[in-house]
């Protein structure tokens, strides 16, 4: 154990006390992160990163001056190539940094890799992106999925690199992985956080979200990133709060819901028992839980509706990538030849038929019962979402299914089955609710999480009784280096 | 059979903002390839777009002088398309909610007044410029999301004359608003046409065919023209017209074919995601109105009550700084009529031969209206206002130095001026007894006379009272 | 709405410009055949289609306009330096006809 493992406020306590310095600090997570033997890493940023510590300087009481991190591969960085793990960008170099990461860069903190994802974040496995596939930590037999898309910031946090990497998340692409390698995943409320460098999947869902290995540590991280930019109009001119004085808040009285049904699709009984079991504790410090239903019909609509509006936008916001303002060049004949061979050979067939299925659902003739009537479902599921956070603060859910699934057998193939519980954290995008994914407990080795989303822009009360649910399991600044502990 | 024809325009307007429509690139004309380029112009992933608020602003001036509803709210949708010079594979325009619609021009022709209905006004963006070589062709980035309002008209115009007057009127209105260079040879405004012809009385519509990319007035009327009349041949030979895409050959005077039209291409349009809507406050859109140039039709009101005959009026506004070159001599407190004159003849002219702007003209207004001054005020004659007026094209200086510096000074000396006085007098006995006779001509068959012995130096004004004075004494 | 068929596929792959291999069009069709199921079952979900199409999550409206401010452009040097085939400062493409 170095300082590298402790929660952000301890290494920082540490850099100010000069018991540790940026550079040690980012010389061990590289040493970690090229001993990496799960495909986490697009680009290791050896030499930038040490010449970042480098020339830090004194010590500024900053939580994030000195600490190490790891962005997505799907976020522009200025000078280090982005590919969102496609072969269609191949050797891109943006001219410009992402928000995020211009805001972690000004605050000191250091970047030291980028990691690998889902094929331009499209996929929920982690197996689909241009290096293969990205595995889970937990298991070195490399026999589990990590989850996705941010499969490479999951895996690579959850080993220990890093306290705190960026990932995306327009389904649940940083809370699905979380649940897998029992880290805390937050996507903060639509808006919050600006986008601006974020590769688009689709807008309308999409949100700049993050691992920590702690509740606090992803208060401190909400600080920081959060806030209006001039760069992207959706995000939010709402006053930025120290979230960090939530986590003393005390949740007695919070009103938390339960959608029953969701719950009821579980057939993973430690997983059941164990979230059961919080929810008693949760009641036993005054916080009132109860079952809620939604019509079971809404959340079978929650995937199809994902998939079409999804794919529809992405099928418009990927029509930049024709190879001929960056990405590979290739040869033809006519200008149609040469998009045609970029985009044949640059993207997988995965992504391809995703394009289909999205164009398909914009067409005229096809708009009105495939794309806009998703939108029309969105809402309604939206309403019903609303109106149970009217009467009450949170809905708390297991966050997965089951721990982490087998690599064989997994599929990103549309599936005809309705796995509502594998699918309802898409919810908090439909509705751009903050939604943090935390450990709950283990199975034969593998962690899983509890999830819970609140009302649109109450990013701090999701805090505080997430920070009461971290108390109750215990379950806080998990990596596999510490696993042995338990 | 008689036909009439049903024409629709489309005319997409560039704008001269500072920045670009969603991003803050900037635009200037005339650069090198790729010098007026940010990430947002070539679509490099993660850039998002952000509205130009003098865009906007420019929207709600041409909505408001259209006579159109202006929306209240702001979207923007996704017209999705791949093509070489569009570098998202989509084009941000206002496809659902137009930021105005249903408006209408009046416009004259020669047979006298119409009412134009418009159908809307939509605010979009530019793509990239392509410059063709024999076996490639280059992309230039510069144009790319320059800001541009698309104004779609009703098909009500039947004729070339009216398509081009409804045009000649739009560009009139975005110059004089200041939105657009209303260029149409530069490309800074572009017009396509959609007709079809149909027997007289018929409420059916014939096949539409659309020619593109017209670059003149002149070009409007004559591609409508021939258009017309080759319809009219198919029809009247037992053919039928073809759903196809023509251009205006400018040699042969005739449209020629460029492609013939299969379906309709599906756009796929969709809201556009990462704009929110935007809400238009009242005040918002008042300011911009409030704030808004003055129009060709309302100066030409103006230039009337100034007094101006239609003729001259009209002259002045058929260029916005020329009309402002006016306007700014008349808030100096001008002769109207004096000062168009010499604007509408003399100006004009030396503008012509030089091939220049008024905005480039030697003579500043104040400049102008000091000489016309002294003209009016008989300090000088016309002929002398004329010299000077030549010397102020290659000199800063204002009518007085000049005059001074000329030598070409009035004589007003009182001595000087009897001198030459007596001397006419004398040898002109007759005019004296005309005079005391009442005869009022001769006063100024003397006045002449000084004139001319002075070679023109004479103050006419103050020859006048003296010649008078001496003739009263004899 | 259109036919789901082999043929309308290639042609809106075609259209997005790339091509597919025969077995990813029978993925596909199958593929199809699950969305396009789902869907329709969600038609019949009682009072969906009597609500308005949502693209944003929640109300969103705001008044910001950007300021007409030119910013500092790109070098010409770094924004090409992405593409390939540079020609007098621009990016060459084969000849664009029509």
């Amino acid at each position: 154990m170095t300082y590298l493992d402790l929660p952000i406020s301890e290494i920082h306590a540490a850099l100010m006390a000069k018991k540790v310095t940026p550079l040690e600090l980012v010389k061990e997570a590289l040493a970690r992160a090229k001993a990496d033997k799960d495909n986490c890493f697009e680009l290791i940023l050896e030499e930038s990163a040490i010449a970042k510590a480098e020339s830090l300087g004194e010590p500024q009481d900053n939580p994030f001056w000195g600490i190490p991190y790891i962005a997505k591969d799907n976020f522009s960085t200025k000078d280090f190539e982005t590919t969102g793990s496609s072969n269609i960008l191949n050797g891109y170099v943006p001219l410009f940094n992402a928000t995020v990461i211009e805001k972690l860069d000004n605050a000191g903190a250091i970047l030291i890799a980028k990691s690998t994802l889902d094929e331009l974040a499209m996929g929920g496995t982690g197996t689909t992106g241009h290096k293969g596939i990205t595995y889970n930590p937990y298991d070195k037999e490399h026999n589990h999925l990590v989850g996705g898309s941010s499969c490479g910031s999951a895996s690579a946090t959850a080993s220990g690199v890093v306290p705190f990497s960026l990932g995306s998340d327009t389904g649940d692409s940083v809370r699905k992985p979380a649940s897998n390698v029992g880290l805390v995943g937050f996507k903060p409320s639509w808006g919050r956080i600006s986008r601006y460098g974020l590769f688009p999947f689709a807008p309308s869902l999409d949100h700049v979200a993050y691992f920590t290995r702690n509740v606090e540590d992803a208060a401190l991280a909400l600080t920081l990133l959060s806030g209006h930019d001039d760069n992207d109009m959706t995000s939010s001119y709402k006053e930025v709060e120290d979230y960090s004085k939530y986590l003393s808040k005390d949740a007695k009285g919070f009103k938390v819901a339960i959608i029953k049904n969701v719950l009821d699709s579980i057939s993973d009984k430690t997983i059941k028992e164990k979230f059961l079991e919080t929810c008693n504790s949760l009641k036993e410090r005054g916080i009132c839980v109860d079952f809620v239903e939604i019509d079971e019909d809404l959340l079978k609509a929650i995937y199809p509706t994902y998939i079409v509006i999804s794919c529809a936008e992405a099928t418009s916001n990927n029509a930049n990538l024709d190879g001929i303002k960056f990405g590979p060049r290739y040869e033809g004949d006519t200008y149609q030849e040469v998009m045609k061979k970029a985009r044949t050979n640059g993207f997988s067939e995965l992504i391809r038929r995703r394009f289909v299925i999205g164009s398909y659902a914009l067409m005229r003739e096809n708009q009105e019962e495939l794309f806009l009537r998703a939108q029309k479902v969105r809402r309604v599921i939206v309403n019903k979402v609303n109106d149970i956070l009217k009467e009450y603060d949170f809905i708390y859910l297991p966050a997965s299914p089951t721990p982490a699934p087998l690599i064989k057998g997994s599929s990103d193939k549309l599936s005809n089955e309705y796995l509502i519980a594998d699918n309802h954290l898409a919810i908090a995008n439909f509705a751009g609710l903050p939604s943090i994914t935390l450990p709950i407990g283990f199975e034969n080795g593998l962690p899983f999480g509890g999830n819970i989303t609140g009302r649109a822009f109450e990013e701090g009360n999701v805090l505080a009784v997430a920070k009461t649910l971290e108390d109750i399991t215990g379950l806080k600044g998990l990596s596999v280096l510490n696993k042995e502990d338990r | 059979m008689n036909f009439e024809a049903v024409i629709g325009l489309e005319i997409h307007v560039q704008m001269k903002t500072k920045s670009k429509m969603f991003s803050n690139g900037p635009v200037t004309y005339g650069n090198y390839p790729n010098y007026e380029v940010v990430p947002l112009d070539m679509a490099f992933p993660g850039t998002m777009p952000i509205v130009n608020k003098q865009a906007v602003i420019n929207g709600i001036r041409v909505a408001h002088a259209l006579n159109m509803t202006i929306d209240r709210e702001l979207w923007f949708d996704r017209k999705n398309y791949f093509y070489s010079d569009l570098p998202k594979g989509f084009q941000i325009t206002q496809n659902a909610r137009p930021i105005g619609h249903d408006g209408y021009l009046i416009i004259k022709t020669s047979k006298g007044e119409r009412k134009i209905g418009i159908e809307r006004i939509h605010l979009e963006e530019d793509t990239c410029k392509q410059l063709h070589f024999n076996d490639y062709t280059l992309l230039d980035y510069n144009r790319a999301g320059i800001p541009l309002a698309e104004i779609v008209s009703r098909p009500e115009i039947r004729s070339g004359e009216e398509a081009m007057k409804y045009v000649e009127t739009i560009r009139s209105i975005v110059s004089f608003l200041d939105v657009s260079d209303g260029k149409m040879e530069e490309g800074s405004l572009r017009c396509d046409v959609n007709v079809s012809i149909r027997p007289v009385g018929s409420e059916k519509f014939g096949t539409k065919v659309e020619i593109k990319n017209l670059n003149s007035l002149q070009n409007v009327k004559l591609a409508l023209d021939y258009e017309i009349k080759r319809q009219e041949q198919i029809l009247l030979s037992g053919g039928e017209v073809r759903q196809e895409t023509r251009r205006f050959d400018e040699a042969k005077k005739e449209t020629v074919l460029m492609r013939v039209k299969t379906d309709a291409v599906d756009y796929k349009y969709f809201t556009e995601p990462n704009i929110p809507p935007i809400k238009l406050s009242e005040e918002f859109i008042e300011e911009a109105i409030r704030t808004s140039n003055e129009l060709a039709s309302s100066k030409m009101e103006r230039y009337l009550g100034f007094g101006l005959n239609e003729y001259d009026a009209n002259q002045l506004i058929q260029n916005r700084d020329i009309s402002n070159y006016f306007d700014e001599c008349m808030k100096l407190g001008a002769n109207a009529k004096l000062i168009a004159n010499w604007i509408i003849v003399d100006i004009q002219a030396i503008l012509n031969k030089e091939e220049i702007s008024i905005n480039d003209f030697a003579i500043k207004p104040s400049h102008l209206v000091e000489l016309i001054s002294l003209i009016d005020d008989k300090t000088i004659s016309n002929k002398q206002a004329r010299d000077v007026f030549n010397e102020m094209l290659t000199s800063e200086a204002s009518a007085k130095d000049i005059i001074k510096k000329m030598g070409s000074s009035q004589v007003s000396d009182q001595s000087q001026l009897l001198n030459w006085i007596n001397e006419v007098l004398e040898a002109n006995p007759q005019s004296i007894i005309d005079y005391k006779n009442g005869k009022d001509r001769a006063l100024g068959f003397l006045v002449g006379q000084v004139m001319k012995l002075s070679k023109g130096q004479a103050n006419p004004g103050l020859s006048n009272k003296l010649i008078k004075e001496e003739l009263d004494k004899r | 709405m259109k036919e789901v068929n082999k043929e309308v596929l290639k042609q809106a792959a075609n259209n997005l410009l790339f091509d597919m291999s025969e077995e990813e069009y029978d993925t596909l069709l199958h593929e199809f055949d699950i969305i396009l199921g789902q869907m329709s079952f969600i038609g019949s979900i009682k009072g969906v289609d009597e609500v308005e199409p949502m693209t944003f999550p929640f109300d969103v409206s705001i008044s910001y306009l950007r300021e007409d401010e030119a910013a500092k452009p790109l070098r010409q040097k770094d924004a090409l330096k992405n593409a390939h085939d540079i020609v007098l400062g621009q990016i060459k493409l084969p000849k664009v006809v029509g």
